[in-house]
């Protein structure tokens, strides 16, 4: 089993996969190390959040974001899979993939930042904590990463039909539905935290993740061509010329606007105590990059007829919200930790954070990993692996 | 069973931070790491302005969004109304430390807020985090119940000094330092406040003192709102009101 896997690894793929596995590999590798070196020297030390501040820092910000958007590369499979936009099969196996080495990555920088992350094997099922939102977040996500990593595993050997691999299918949809939502509430229910505390945030994140995920698909399948839409084969290349995308992507945005602008405002009007952090927050550079380059921008480009098939905007788009996205998640948990509650004898105002070295580390352990995974699936598995359509005659479409 | 809980006089508080030294002490606690702390704080503007002092230990609430968040059951409620960590099941995730609307709980392994980090001069070379020149006896160090010398990468909080309470005598109503019979068991922080500010008993008794001063005193307990139900009383009177929130507003 060694020996194919090593195959493929040196043989399959295109000079674009190869470098990105090169460069993702090496970044993992330098990143890990000094990561470990930061813990295994100074442990948690190193790391700038704090009790009476910002406890969780950019690893799970990095985890909450990398995690969303595996949700949302699924709900992009499951337009195909689950939901008969058949558009979307050529697209659907690698955002499977995609899916799978977000998540793992997700993981990964959580446990990076917990304590004592193996205690979690037999604390999780010996406690059973039921009315913590994170005991279910673990396990859903948990089943999830099963569902998925069976779902592309029937995928792999051209099953995309069958009664097992549909159960498979909806099964991770609505894994990653309950997860997703789930995690949401780790935020949402904590009414001390104003600034996190509405029944909404499951749907805020719905919406996100969704986002993501979508601007993942586009910026990855376009990875996979070497961004050279001539390279893709004519399933992929229909589904990125047409408008069908793009109107899904610029929806995504546009709602997403609508929730952002709706919470920088009602943090502004507002006189409740813990909501200040917010109205900081909102006068910030980064959040008004956020939300003109990394939101309104792509929208536009998005939206408008003219521009939205067009190769280099989709990839600028997809770029712009990764990047606005990221800068959300972070001004979204940083927000609701800066109010230090009834903690430290002399904070007089809102605590401060800035991620240490270490942390970004961590950060980038994740984001490596997503590519590094993302790569090895490339050279391992043909993830542009789509089923057989067949007309109304019965005379096959498309093929791969 | 008793129902332990605290009442602060903020009347005779004089913010002298005995108490938060003698938590420290007792509890082999870290600079900074003040499980018993209070909370310095301006009202007002010059010339008018005022510094306030606020004592805010664990409140061990009845209702403890902190064990209700946690994943693993490392926190949990007691019978007696000590909400306690299980240092051998905690999983370091800091969810109770965002969920406490009181901020009472520290992570283990963080910067130090007083420089130099005294773990570091004081290293250990087994599981606890640092090994500090001044510590309880080995015997009373119970990780289940979160007394002690701390491992790293755990939460810890004010235990109410359950070393000590879960000794008392059975059917004690208060347990008062002025007893001498009593005064290994009451909390240490009860024990060296000098102007007498704190009071520790049974107050799901409705005869003990600490009771009789919540009734007769109108205590109050801090942020209501939250549903949480601390089991530690605030007696105002004319100290001016507990406060609802310590941030500051930028109008």
């Amino acid at each position: 089993m060694y020996a194919p896997i090593m195959k493929r690894l040196a043989v399959n793929g295109t000079a674009t996969t190869n470098s990105v596995l090169a460069v993702s590999g090496i970044a993992l590798l330098v990143t890990l190390a000094a990561t470990f070196f930061y813990l295994i020297t100074q442990g948690h030390v190193a790391f700038n959040t704090r009790s009476e501040g910002v406890a969780w820092g950019l690893p799970i910000i990095t985890y909450v974001f990398l995690v969303l958007t595996s949700t949302g590369l699924t709900f992009i499979a499951s337009m195909a899979l689950l939901f008969g936009f058949d558009d979307f099969y050529p697209v659907a196996k690698r955002c499977v993939w995609l899916a799978v080495a977000a998540l793992v990555a997700g993981f990964t920088s959580l446990a990076l930042e917990l304590g004592h992350p193996f205690r979690m094997i037999w604390a999780l099922p010996t406690g059973m904590q039921y009315v913590s939102p994170m005991f279910w977040m673990g396990v859903f996500y948990s089943l999830y990463l099963g569902f998925l990593l069976l779902k592309f595993w029937r995928m792999e050997i051209g099953d995309w039909h069958s009664g097992l691999s549909r159960a498979l299918g909806a099964a991770s949809f609505v894994s990653v539905v309950i997860a997703h939502a789930t995690l949401g509430l780790v935020f949402g229910m904590m009414s001390m935290r104003p600034a996190w505390y509405s029944d909404m945030m499951p749907v805020y994140f719905l919406v996100t993740a969704a986002l993501s995920g979508a601007a993942f698909a586009v910026f990855f399948t376009y990875l996979a061509y070497g961004f050279d839409r001539q390279a893709m084969p004519s399933g992929v290349r229909d589904l990125k010329s047409s408008s069908r995308l793009p109107n899904i992507f610029a929806t995504l945005i546009g709602v997403t606007i609508l929730m952002v602008v709706s919470r920088a405002i009602t943090g502004y009007w507002t006189n409740l105590e813990g909501m200040q952090a917010v109205r900081e927050m909102v006068a910030s550079p980064w959040f008004q990059f956020e939300l003109w380059a990394g939101l309104v921008l792509p929208f536009v480009l998005m939206a408008t007829p003219r521009l939205q098939t067009e190769q280099k905007w989709q990839i600028l788009a997809s770029a712009l919200v990764i990047i606005g996205l990221f800068i959300g998640r972070y001004d979204y948990m940083v927000s609701g930790q800066r109010v230090p509650l009834f903690k430290g004898a002399w904070i007089p105002g809102l605590a401060e954070y800035t991620p240490s070295l270490a942390e970004w580390m961590i950060a980038l352990v994740a984001f490596s990993l997503v590519f590094f995974i993302y790569a090895a699936g490339e050279k391992l598995f043909n993830l542009a692996a789509a089923p057989q359509r067949e007309s109304a005659a019965g005379a096959p479409l498309a093929t791969t | 069973m008793a129902k332990w809980g605290m009442v602060i006089d903020l009347e005779k508080c004089t913010g002298c931070q005995a108490c938060t030294a003698a938590c420290q002490m007792e509890n082999n606690r870290a600079p900074g790491e003040s499980w018993q702390d209070v909370l310095f704080y301006t009202e007002g503007e010059y010339p008018s302005g005022t510094l306030k002092w606020f004592p805010r230990p664990c409140m061990h609430c009845e209702n403890p969004s902190c064990v209700h968040v946690c994943p693993v059951k490392a926190t949990y409620k007691t019978e007696e109304g000590f909400v306690l960590i299980d240092w051998n099941r905690c999983i370091g995730c800091k969810y109770c430390v965002i969920a406490c609307p009181y901020g009472v709980r520290f992570y283990s392994d963080e910067k130090p807020l007083v420089e130099p980090d005294l773990r570091r001069i004081f290293p250990s070379g087994d599981d606890h985090a640092w090994s500090p020149p001044w510590r309880m006896p080995a015997q009373q160090e119970d990780w289940k119940h979160g007394v002690g010398i701390s491992p790293k990468g755990v939460v810890t909080k004010c235990t109410f000094c359950y070393h000590r309470v879960s000794q008392a005598p059975k059917g004690v109503k208060d347990l008062d330092p002025a007893d001498p019979k009593l005064r290994d068991y009451t909390p240490a922080c009860v024990v060296t406040c000098a102007p007498t500010a704190r009071y520790f008993g049974d107050i799901g008794d409705p005869k003990s003192n600490v009771s009789k001063l919540i009734a007769e005193k109108r205590g109050v307990r801090l942020l209501e709102q939250t549903g949480n139900k601390p089991q530690v009383y605030y007696l105002s009177g004319e100290a001016g009101a507990v406060p609802g929130s310590r941030a500051q507003k930028n109008s």
